[in-house]
């Protein structure tokens, strides 16, 4: 977003403002599904958008703005699991019985016994040109555990820093990374499968 | 010499900048001497730079009625301090 753009979100463009939903909504509706429900996420973010847009005028454009609009949807996220009376700390969570990722591909040396494939597409553009793969991902995603979901969404969608998620779900650095790494892991070998047989 | 499992375990980190200097040079020290490894961290480079596009933009229907639901509510709040 340029300053220009910038500006005119802050004054209350509508159109720019509809812009910001349809780039936005689905990787916000993501975020809150493994945080709240699915039955809940999209009250969430519908939430969300109606604090962002009574707050854009004192948007600074400091950070992305799919950033701000994360924190306001792990605000809005918090929120109604209070209101709930559900748990609102994620410190629980651990992934220690979740397996490595990829553990079966090599050796007991620890060398690689089936590395990855050639992969026909495998640049970030042509990766998302398949919609076949595209609803593998999406099922996958949709079946992993809730922790190494949110991690992923939060870091590798939204492009949250770790510090900042660690802080917002009160767990430990070396946790967050195991959690995204199994969740990294999952991802690559569903691609890695697909290139070589072109089903999920 | 890092072995292969390793070399994943630290890709994360790598792309991120986030090695220290010494494991840095192991790392790319065994990627010069690993087709394997270097082919690893390549896609998932250009994995991690496809993700925050993953999910695709909202139809003009969800667009609608998120704006739908930010006017009506504003028009509740200006209506009951009116």
């Amino acid at each position: 977003m340029n300053g220009e753009q910038l500006q005119r979100l802050r004054k209350g463009d509508p159109e720019l403002f509809a812009e910001l939903v349809r780039e936005h909504h689905h990787s916000l509706i993501a975020l809150a599904r493994p945080l709240v429900g699915p039955g809940d996420a999209e009250e969430v973010v519908q939430n969300a958008w109606l604090k962002a847009h009574g707050a854009i005028d004192r948007f600074e454009g400091r950070s992305a703005v799919r950033t701000w609009l994360s924190r306001i949807v792990l605000n809005e996220a918090k929120m109604l699991l209070r209101q709930r009376g559900r748990e609102v700390s994620f410190s629980h969570w651990d992934d220690s019985e979740s397996g490595e990722p990829l553990a079966d591909r090599f050796t007991d040396r620890g060398s690689w016994k089936k590395p990855p494939v050639r992969w026909h597409y495998d640049s970030p553009d042509s990766l998302l040109m398949s919609d076949e793969l595209a609803d593998c991902l999406t099922r996958l995603l949709h079946g992993m555990p809730v922790n190494q979901r949110a991690l992923f969404e939060l870091r590798d969608t939204l492009g949250l820093s770790f510090e900042e998620i660690c802080n917002e779900l009160g767990i430990s650095a070396s946790n967050a990374r195991v959690l995204l790494h199994r969740a990294r892991g999952q991802l690559f070998e569903l691609v890695d499968h697909y290139q070589e047989t072109g089903e999920c | 010499m890092l072995k292969c499992r390793e070399i994943v375990r630290d890709a994360d980190r790598l792309l991120a900048g986030d090695l220290s200097r010494p494991r840095k040079m192991a790392v790319r020290m065994h990627l010069m001497m690993c087709r394997h490894c270097r082919r690893y961290v390549r896609y998932l480079r250009a994995l991690l730079a496809a993700i925050p596009f993953m999910h695709g933009p909202a139809s003009d229907e969800e667009v609608s009625r998120v704006m739908d639901h930010i006017h009506d509510k504003r028009g509740e709040n200006s209506d009951s301090r009116g």
